[in-house]
């Protein structure tokens, strides 16, 4: 009986050792060109699809077609753009995997040059996207990179960048997931206190309408960041979006004709811009900080129409 | 002796010339601001004047009802397309003119045109703002010389200058000529004046860069003379500006486009195609070697990685780089 089990656990030993074998064997990779896939290696072949850089793939076959290396990949199911699990070949030229020798930094530099052209006026069509999904592959094929933080937290901000973009055009919510999951990642780290920052904007009005509830709101979240991340990029700026919003409920409250409140409001607004000088001397926001305190002080309008 | 005689009251005017602009008070305004005929907001509106507009003179001050109104001297638009101007004399409320009299002046015309700046790269932000920014920033360098924030506010405005013009030039059809004196370049006027003011400083280096966009051709046309003359202005600029914070781009610039010159020479002149590859790896791994940090050396690595697989940078037959 006892042998019998035994005979069972040795069966199943074995398949599992069969399977992380093959595992093993199928590579994770990515591409970083777009590339053509197809049903068999060489080009004279049919073309299946397009793959575009920073696919996610799995390597099933190596080959060679006309003096050239050819892999044959299958494009996971779950990418944007693709509803189906595809396979086929492609050339090789292009693609990188974890045995790739500075594998990490060539997808980085890839992401880099295909956000630069996101940027650029006429720059590549889907740019952003082929950026955001190659640094996403940084840190899922090089967990252990150097860059894999500053990747994964790139890819994150892209993704929320066209999610805001998405939101404005047809209300799609922003996910917070992926900026999540740089939190969680990489705990007190540079990228999780940015991750942290561009959560923020989830929780901001998306109109004031007059109203001074949404400037008090949006005050404590700032401050709070500030307090909670005080050697963030971000601290500057957050401080000086608390205190930029006091002094907007300044003249709100002022409009309102409630004088004490608005007083209440430009001494906070003046502390918080005080604050910044002090505490990041070096930073730009030391003297967009200044310019508010004078406007405080000369009593000019920072909400309201341009001119009273 | 008689030659001195006469440039004595010349010298003379000069310097009291010079003695009364430094005892003038002069500035800008800081948020767009209606000129009145008297200090009364009541009174008939002269001119709106907006952000960083020059203030040549104030003449005077008043408080009337709490409220203290300058008496200025203004220079306002007249026709923006045209961008024509004219000088204004009336009142406006002098919280908005901050002058060389201001204690902070200074650093409250840079955070003003910072934040005009912010403005400007904002989706859906002030009409006006990159212009509002280009003023502030020059009129911070025009009043207060001696500020450290001097030259970088200088720069920052001939930079805003320099990218306004670009987007203008780039939008005609010329623009797409090969050679750079076929079309009407860039005003190279405010750079240089940085470069002349502020010489050996990060500033000269920024606008010495942006100067080279006057000497790029508007198209290749898959003629590899182009990326050769532009592949050397890069490497003279990262050899003569080796601190500068372009240093690093410029030698991938120059790298990138010997990475072109192989596709370009692959079909009829191999020995100077692989030249060009050579060149391309050596600059690529100088940017890898000098600038460990930062964005550059992943870049020149991707580019070693493409030359070393040979996947192409250049599109021969559609004349035109892969992006």
């Amino acid at each position: 009986m006892v042998k019998g089990r035994r005979q069972n656990l040795w069966c199943i030993l074995l398949l599992l050792a069969a399977a992380l074998g093959f595992a093993a064997d199928s590579q994770r990779a990515t591409v970083i060109r777009d590339a053509g896939l197809y049903a068999s290696a060489g080009s004279t072949a049919q073309k299946l699809a397009q793959v575009p850089r920073g696919s996610d793939l799995t390597v099933l076959e190596k080959s060679n077609a006309n003096n050239q290396p050819w892999v044959k990949v299958s494009m996971a199911a779950d990418q944007a753009q693709v509803s189906r699990e595809v396979t086929g070949w492609l050339p090789a030229q292009a693609l990188i995997t974890a045995a790739t020798p500075d594998g990490d930094q060539i997808i980085f530099g890839q992401a880099v040059d295909s956000e630069r052209q996101a940027e650029e006026r006429g720059g590549r069509k889907g740019a952003a996207r082929d950026a955001m999904r190659l640094y996403g592959q940084v840190a899922e094929l090089f967990p252990s990179s150097p860059q894999a933080a500053e990747a994964m937290w790139r890819s994150a901000d892209i993704r929320w960048q066209l999610a805001k973009g998405d939101l404005l055009r047809s209300g799609t919510p922003m996910q917070e997931t992926y900026l999540q999951a740089v939190i969680t990642r990489f705990p007190q780290s540079k990228q999780a206190e940015l991750a942290a920052y561009d959560l923020l904007e989830g929780k901001l009005c998306s109109e004031w309408r007059g109203l001074a509830e949404c400037p008090q709101k949006e005050t404590a979240l700032y401050e709070q960041y500030a307090k909670d991340h005080p050697q963030s990029p971000k601290a500057p700026e957050a401080l000086y979006n608390a205190a930029w919003r006091q002094a907007a409920l300044t003249d709100m409250y002022r409009i309102d004709g409630d004088p004490a409140k608005s007083d209440t409001a430009r001494k906070k607004a003046t502390a918080l811009a005080q604050q910044i000088g002090t505490q990041y001397p070096q930073s730009d926001f030391k003297l967009r900080a200044l310019d508010l305190i004078y406007k405080l002080e000369k009593k000019i309008p920072v909400y309201g129409p341009a001119i009273e | 002796m008689f030659r001195l005689k006469r440039m004595f009251p010349a010298v003379v005017l000069a310097l009291a010339a010079s003695l009364m602009a430094q005892d003038k008070e002069q500035g800008t305004l800081i948020n767009e601001a209606m000129i009145y005929v008297s200090p009364d907001t009541s009174s008939a509106h002269l001119a709106r004047a907006t952000r960083g507009r020059d203030v040549p003179l104030v003449m005077d001050r008043t408080t009337i009802s709490n409220q203290v109104w300058a008496h200025v001297l203004v220079v306002v638009d007249v026709d923006l397309d045209r961008e024509t101007s004219r000088q204004v004399t009336g009142w406006v409320p002098s919280n908005m003119v901050v002058s060389n009299a201001t204690r902070n002046g200074d650093q409250i015309i840079f955070g003003e045109a910072t934040d005009s700046e912010n403005q400007a790269e904002q989706r859906g932000g002030r009409k006006g703002a990159a212009q509002d920014a280009m003023r502030l920033y020059y009129r911070l360098y025009e009043y207060f010389p001696n500020s450290p924030l001097a030259g970088e506010a200088l720069w920052r405005s001939a930079d805003i200058r320099w990218q306004l013009e670009k987007s203008d030039v780039m939008a005609r059809p010329v623009s797409q000529e090969m050679r750079p004196d076929m079309r009407d370049g860039m005003d190279e006027e405010f750079m240089k004046l940085v470069i002349k003011k502020f010489p050996r400083t990060k500033w000269a280096d920024l606008a010495s860069f942006d100067l080279i966009d006057n000497k790029l051709c508007g198209s290749w046309k898959g003629e590899p003379r182009c990326p050769e003359k532009e592949s050397e202005i890069y490497e003279k600029y990262a050899r003569e500006h080796p601190d500068s914070p372009k240093a690093a781009e410029a030698l991938f610039n120059a790298a990138w486009r010997q990475a072109v010159l192989v596709d370009m020479l692959k079909a009829g002149e191999h020995d100077k195609s692989e030249k060009a590859r050579k060149k391309s790896m050596e600059l690529a791994q100088e940017i890898v070697s000098r600038f460990p940090e930062g964005d550059w050396k992943p870049r020149a690595l991707e580019l070693i990685f493409a030359l070393q697989q040979g996947i192409a940078t250049y599109d021969v037959e559609n004349k035109k780089p892969i992006s």
